[in-house]
């Protein structure tokens, strides 16, 4: 018997102490708290690309302009501005714009972190965008004149993404690596502390120039796996997640507790290697683009949410042709275009695709079968990041899969993906090369389009991807939050607001 | 005594040089973490500087010397992604291993010994079938799985504890549940065996014979002996534990080392991959010779005095 009283005092204490920490965690109001992926690496804008490190950079750092999703700007820092020539802007700074020390932004500070950009020992990997700048002139306290070595069109979209306005005296002081941990920034949250591992804490800063945020304070935490940030939502833990992959997305809905954004797209691609047979032949890379049934693809996979793209440039993108359709899903006609080519009994060829791409073992499968049906028989490559990446660059693949953000300013990733002088692994055309260099010097927006609409069509027509879909990613919202999202995918919270 | 312990620290010694070698040369032939450090659309030139500036273009052996003769002042390098000192990541995330680490170890004793006392000392009955089922049970569940299931119980269900992070002890209840679970079966399983190859043994018997009570021939006389194969394999699991605990880490959002060492690993990150590893190993050597330490009190039979 006094075995079991013993039992039972036992079992009573553990049921006491757990009862201490029930019932933690409920998000008050004024407080956001993100769930990413990840944790950021840093804090310094200027020295991470890391889509989770940026995003929490973004509430602390402000730059000249707001890049807007028609691939506009709008002002930030910059009050104002006005083109003195094709080669030079000049930039109105506000006034009374102060960093969360009470350092002043002026015309100062932004030579500073222009000049800070390039600095080596920072290994800036934004530096190459910022790379048609030449310098920045301080004409008084708050004008600058900013000059680039070309006619640059995408210029200020850039700077706004990629040119953090940063405090001279305190990066003086403290040295670049306590920057990457104490940032102090000129934007609508400062840094309140960071415990690496656990969490970053921002409160608002009340001085802030612009519109003021809603939440006082924003907590950001990396939690990797995807169950646990659902449940994190789900428990009122989370007011946003990032990274909900499309199969789970009906279990947010389905609880009635959250909302899903649709705003960001990431845009899958499916390359040949034009240099070897048989996709040095136009009429073979016209054959798969006809094989491959992306509408099923769209339907299965994605719930018919993902947008099939025509050519090269998203269709929700500055620049791509309206007129263009996507290759239609023609098994026969690609059957048709592969005899012509030589190809009577189809051929053996390889796909690779880098494993950390969500749901894209699904996609490569469906590819496969598709391809198998015109008898084009696939093998399947999966690789690990720096694998994939690796046999790339050493032009080892014949078909893989990559994707790129589905950015709203052509020059971003067209340039990057085409230009033969950035990239020639797998496709070179001088035609559309020539045509990318005019494209980012024209600054007149609409003849800049018509350069672009040229671009999307001989690429189409040269067909050198498999062009495939934007898929939008998510973002999982609680509906005591009004967030909705940006399709950079940034989780910039200054819009987010509690519902009333 | 005081010399076999030396002997034992100046062993590690061995075992790191040999784990540095060998983790410096794996991680570089996986792969360069230059191109993973820039953006997609830097240029060859970039890269290239960039591979020039962190001295990945000298030869393996020299990059190798540079590591030693840096790492035996301490100096570790500093982590490619995180832009801090690779052991003051370490160090941040070491507490967290330890704390989940010895958190599992204690949920696993606490069920683990008694239960399998009972199933040998009740063998055949209801109680032993039932724990030994139990036990299997425990050993066949996906860390995976049970972490996530904990969570929808008790987080989702009924919203007593937080679903994921390190905070309070609230927050460590499902992470050392989940993680402590196949420990538990693993040691519930020993301690049976054990105890019923002890509690055959004739010193059991000779104190029953001296008429002493079944509690104190089985916790003092039984479970002693008994101990020392369960105080091995804890010792190697805690060894396994303190840097093997990625997924339960991934599920639960646990800051520790393993997860730590993996996100390394990917990103390439070579000086933390190495100074993790290495910190890993000599944790291990220790953890090791305590273990080796904790026999002479459990069995004064065992002796490492020099033998004359």
């Amino acid at each position: 018997m006094s075995h079991w009283k013993k039992f039972w005092s036992v079992i009573g204490i553990i049921a006491l102490i757990l009862s201490l920490f029930v019932g933690t965690a409920t998000a008050k109001k004024d407080v956001l708290v993100v769930m990413q992926e990840a944790e950021p690496v840093g804090l310094d804008l200027m020295r991470s690309s890391i889509q989770t490190t940026m995003s929490v950079c973004y509430n602390i750092h402000d730059t000249l302009f707001a890049p807007q999703e028609d691939a506009s700007v709008k002002p930030r820092i910059a009050e104002s501005w006005e083109k003195v020539d094709d080669l030079t802007w000049k930039i109105h700074i506000r006034h009374g714009v102060t960093f969360h020390n009470g350092e002043p932004v002026n015309a100062q500070a932004v030579k500073f972190s222009f000049e800070r950009a390039f600095k080596d020992s920072l290994k800036n990997p934004h530096k190459g965008k910022l790379s048609a700048f030449k310098e920045v002139k301080v004409l008084d306290d708050y004008t600058i004149l900013i000059t680039t070595k070309e006619p640059y069109a995408p210029g200020l979209y850039i700077l706004g993404y990629y040119l953090p306005i940063v405090p001279p005296k305190y990066i003086a002081k403290v040295g670049d690596e306590e920057y990457n941990i104490h940032p102090i920034g000129c934007g609508p949250y400062k840094l309140e502390k960071w415990v690496r591992g656990e969490e970053i804490v921002l409160t608002r800063y009340e001085k802030y120039y612009g519109p003021k945020p809603a939440f006082k304070k924003i907590i950001f935490k990396g939690v990797p796996e995807e169950a646990s940030r659902i449940a994190a939502l789900l428990t009122g833990e989370a007011d946003v997640i990032s990274g909900v992959s499309i199969h789970q997305r009906k279990k947010i809905l389905a609880s009635g507790k959250a909302y899903l954004t649709n705003q960001m797209g990431v845009m899958p691609y499916l390359g040949m290697n034009t240099y070897k047979p048989p996709f040095n032949n136009v009429k073979v890379r016209r054959a798969m683009n006809y094989a491959i049934n992306r509408q099923l693809i769209n339907k299965a996979l994605f719930n018919g949410k993902a947008i099939l793209c025509p050519g090269p440039i998203s269709p929700r993108t500055f620049g791509h042709d309206p007129t263009l359709k996507p290759y239609p899903y023609d098994p026969a006609r690609a059957k048709k275009l592969l005899s012509e080519a030589g190809y009577h009994n189809g051929f053996e060829t390889r796909l690779a695709y880098p494993t950390y791409m969500s749901q894209i073992q699904e996609q490569a499968e469906a590819i496969a079968a598709d391809l198998a049906k015109v008898g084009v028989k696939v093998k399947l490559e999966p690789y690990e990041r720096a694998v994939m990446w690796q046999r790339y660059k050493a032009r080892k693949h014949a078909m893989y899969i990559y994707w790129w953000d589905d950015a709203p300013e052509p020059d971003r990733y067209v340039y990057s993906l085409f230009n033969s002088k950035v990239r020639d692994y797998y496709y070179k055309n001088p035609e559309v090369d020539k045509l990318l260099d005019l494209g980012r010097t024209i600054m007149d927006r609409k003849k800049r389009a018509e350069v672009y609409h040229k671009i999307d069509r001989m690429l189409y027509n040269d067909a050198p991807w498999v062009f495939l879909y934007v898929i939008p990613e998510v973002f999982g919202v609680s509906n005591k939050v009004e967030y909705h999202g940006r399709r950079d995918g940034f989780l910039d919270m200054r819009t987010a607001k509690p519902k009333p | 005594m005081g010399r076999y312990i030396l002997r034992r620290l100046w062993h590690t010694i061995y075992v790191v040089v040999g784990i540095s070698m060998i983790a410096f040369f794996f991680i570089h032939l996986s792969g360069d973490p230059v191109m993973l450090m820039l953006p997609a659309d830097a240029s060859t030139q970039e890269i290239e500087e960039l591979r020039q500036k962190l001295g990945f273009n000298d030869p393996l052996y020299v990059q190798y010397w540079h590591f030693a003769t840096k790492a035996v002042q301490g100096d570790f390098g500093e982590s490619l992604y995180y832009h801090v000192p690779a052991m003051e990541l370490i160090t941040e995330r070491l507490p967290a291993s330890l704390e989940l680490a010895v958190a599992a170890m204690l949920v696993a004793f606490l069920v683990a010994v008694p239960l399998g006392i009972l199933s040998a000392v009740k063998r055949g009955s209801f109680i032993d079938l039932g724990s030994m089922l139990g036990a299997l049970f425990g050993l066949s569940m996906p860390h995976f799985w049970l972490g996530i299931m904990l969570i929808l119980l008790f987080s989702v269900k009924l919203g007593w504890l937080p679903t994921s992070g390190r905070g309070g002890l609230s927050h460590l209840v499902m992470p050392a549940l989940a993680l402590g679970m196949s420990l538990m079966a693993m040691f519930a399983r020993l301690t049976r065996s054990v105890m019923l190859e002890v509690l055959n043994q004739d010193y059991v018997r000779t104190a029953r014979a001296k008429g002493l009570k079944e509690r104190i021939v089985i916790g003092k006389h039984a479970l002693k002996n008994a101990l020392i194969p369960l105080v091995t394999v804890a010792g190697m699991q805690f060894g396994f534990l303190i840097g093997g605990t990625v997924i339960i880490e991934t599920v639960f959002a646990w800051p520790g080392v393993g997860r730590l060492v993996v996100q390394a690993i990917f990103n390439r990150d070579y000086p933390l991959v190495q100074a993790t590893v290495l910190v890993l190993a000599v944790l291990f050597v220790l953890v090791n010779l305590l273990v080796d330490l904790l026999y002479v009190y459990l069995d004064p039979q065992i002796s490492y005095l020099e033998e004359k």
